[in-house]
């Protein structure tokens, strides 16, 4: 009994490492190449047909209209090529999908294994059209990418300036992740490669430069302080807040209980005397207060 | 490469001083490695435009654009490699303690190569695939291998040495130059096979990181630490924490999760204590 008990503690993963992609190869290239190069196709008719119109029209207003629309079809053509790019990736990855289902689970990681080459490539084809748009004048939009690849996120949440993995994630409504903050769902640890789910429920605020490690289920109302790190598995539960690495309770988060559907209207300036401890700059109109 | 777009303070150098004159360097570079794209796109419209079937022309277009951007980049490479060589002859690069001043000729060499390296990388990280990012730091003269990923962090460009399959984590720095006060410090950092640098880390100049080392997400090592292989290191400062088993056979089954956290936590303070471990 002793040994299975000390066994447990020495295999447990009380760090967190990272899941940045080892041993990138060139044959990924391919699939980059034939994405980008299909996708200009579509650019290349669409400046076609906007420069003969340009070039082959005789009135003069219709031509001044078509050059002062100039920045606008520069606008629309990379949004263009983004569509081009998101439908082509979504259709090699549905192929890909149907050659080898994606499932959780703990994996070896050496050149060669099916599961490990697998998660390279799904990573590497979704993180182009997040790169793409996270690059674009609206950074905000990769809300739509996530959605196209099947993650469940609202449009309320704010995810940019978030580290964040594509896949096996659930996010909830109103949803706050700060800068910096990394959100993986796969780590790589010694020669072993961890995929577990994780879950976000509605209104969690998490703090910037964490850490969130696979597996994790964080509850609704719950609020992780900046630079925390959450192990392997764990669950944060609703209403509390957490700090510290592994993340621990701190205490109870109090605005948990405010009803959201409901506006409260407070007056500020009734007739109200407030107590003034310290040296407090203070508008002359107000000064009756104090 | 999948740096979120508001985090991209620039390039992957080190902080420079500011220098007008230094921009001459950056503007000669730019125009020296642009001018070979219109000769390129005159080429293919010569080639293309007057032959039988004009639809060629627009179907090898977007190829032509991916090929106009290669070449940039290794044009700016090879004049980068050349400037560079010319300056170490005036000043030949070396590591030590030095001070922050401008009458100070190792700082004002180091900022003047920190310059001239930053477009080339700039330009190769513009990409969404990293292809490109090992061939740039083998040209500086940075030893590396094609089996690691270097492109989620931060990575100094010179006087550093890597094994092979080394992961960096994300939002990660690794330094080979410090500024501190008034002082810059330059020493040389080693990170051998297989090490696994965790998420949010810094990893100072000077450090030497063995074997199937751990470096735990949010820690920091100091100048000039030394790892030994195959442990786990935690905290700020780095401090020993347990042997590595993740690197055995056979363990699919076996890895699970910790239960209590709060012993955790009072287990990882207790690496603090003083005469423990280290």
């Amino acid at each position: 009994m002793k040994e299975i008990i000390e066994e447990n503690e020495i295999y447990s993963v009380d760090i967190v490492s990272s899941n940045s992609i080892n041993r990138v190869s060139m044959k990924f290239l391919f699939y980059y190449l034939s994405i980008f190069w299909i996708s200009g196709w579509l650019l290349v008719v669409f400046w076609y047909d906007y420069i003969t119109l340009l070039i082959l029209t005789d009135e003069m207003l219709f031509k001044i209209i078509l050059i002062s629309l100039f920045p606008v079809i520069i606008f629309l053509s990379y949004f263009i090529f983004i569509f081009g790019c998101m439908m082509l990736s979504k259709l090699f990855l549905i192929l890909i999908n149907l050659i080898h289902k994606p499932k959780e689970g703990i994996f070896i990681a050496k050149k060669g294994e099916g599961d490990y080459e697998f998660w390279i490539l799904r990573t590497q084809i979704k993180k182009l059209v997040v790169w793409l748009i996270n690059n674009s004048p609206l950074p905000w939009m990769n809300i739509w990418s996530f959605k196209w690849f099947g993650v469940k996120v609202a449009f309320s949440d704010s995810l940019t300036d978030v580290w964040c993995d594509v896949e096996f994630i659930e996010f909830g409504k109103k949803i706050l992740i700060g800068q910096g903050a990394v959100v993986m769902s796969s780590m790589i640890l010694g020669n072993y490669l961890i995929i577990k789910k994780i879950v976000i429920e509605d209104y969690s605020v998490i703090g910037g430069h964490s850490t969130i490690s696979p597996g994790t289920v964080v509850g609704k109302d719950t609020v992780l302080g900046a630079l925390a790190i959450t192990s392997f598995n764990q669950i944060l539960e609703k209403g509390w807040i957490y700090l510290g690495f592994p993340a621990i309770k701190l205490k109870l988060n109090k605005y948990a209980e405010m009803d959201r559907t409901t506006l409260r209207k407070i007056d500020v300036d009734q007739s109200k005397k407030f107590k003034v401890k310290y040296e407090v700059n203070i508008d002359e109109d107000k000064k009756d207060l104090v | 490469m999948s740096i979120p777009s508001s985090m991209k303070v620039g390039a992957f150098t080190t902080n420079i001083l500011v220098k007008k004159k230094y921009l001459g360097f950056y503007v000669g570079l730019m125009w020296i490695s642009i001018t070979a794209i219109t000769l390129e796109f005159w080429i293919y419209w010569q080639y293309l435009w007057n032959s039988n079937s004009k639809i060629l022309f627009f179907i090898f277009l977007p190829l032509l654009f991916f090929l106009m951007y290669i070449t940039t980049v290794f044009l700016s490479l090879f004049f980068a490699k050349v400037m560079l060589i010319i300056i170490n002859c005036l000043h030949k690069p070396r590591e030590g303690i030095f001070l922050r001043e401008n009458s100070d000729r190792d700082y004002r060499f180091w900022s003047l190569r920190s310059v001239i390296k930053k477009w080339p990388i700039w330009l190769s990280h513009k990409f969404p695939f990293p292809f490109l990012d090992n061939i740039c730091f083998k040209v500086f003269g940075v030893k590396t291998n094609f089996s690691n990923s270097l492109f989620e962090g931060w990575v100094d460009c010179e006087f550093i040495e890597f094994g092979k399959g080394v992961i960096i984590g994300k939002s990660s720095i690794i330094q080979s130059s410090l500024i501190i006060g008034d002082h810059l410090i330059i020493k040389k950092t080693i990170i051998e096979d297989n090490a696994h640098i965790g998420a949010h880390t810094l990893v100072m100049p000077g450090t030497h990181i063995g074997k199937n080392c751990i470096l735990a997400a949010s820690s920091a090592t100091t100048v000039d630490q030394k790892l030994e292989d195959s442990w786990i290191y935690i905290g700020l400062p780095a401090k020993k924490y347990r042997k590595n088993p993740f690197f055995e056979e056979n363990l699919e089954n076996k890895i699970t999760h910790v239960i209590d956290t709060e012993a955790l936590q009072a287990e990882i303070f207790k690496t603090y204590e003083k005469g423990k471990h280290n």
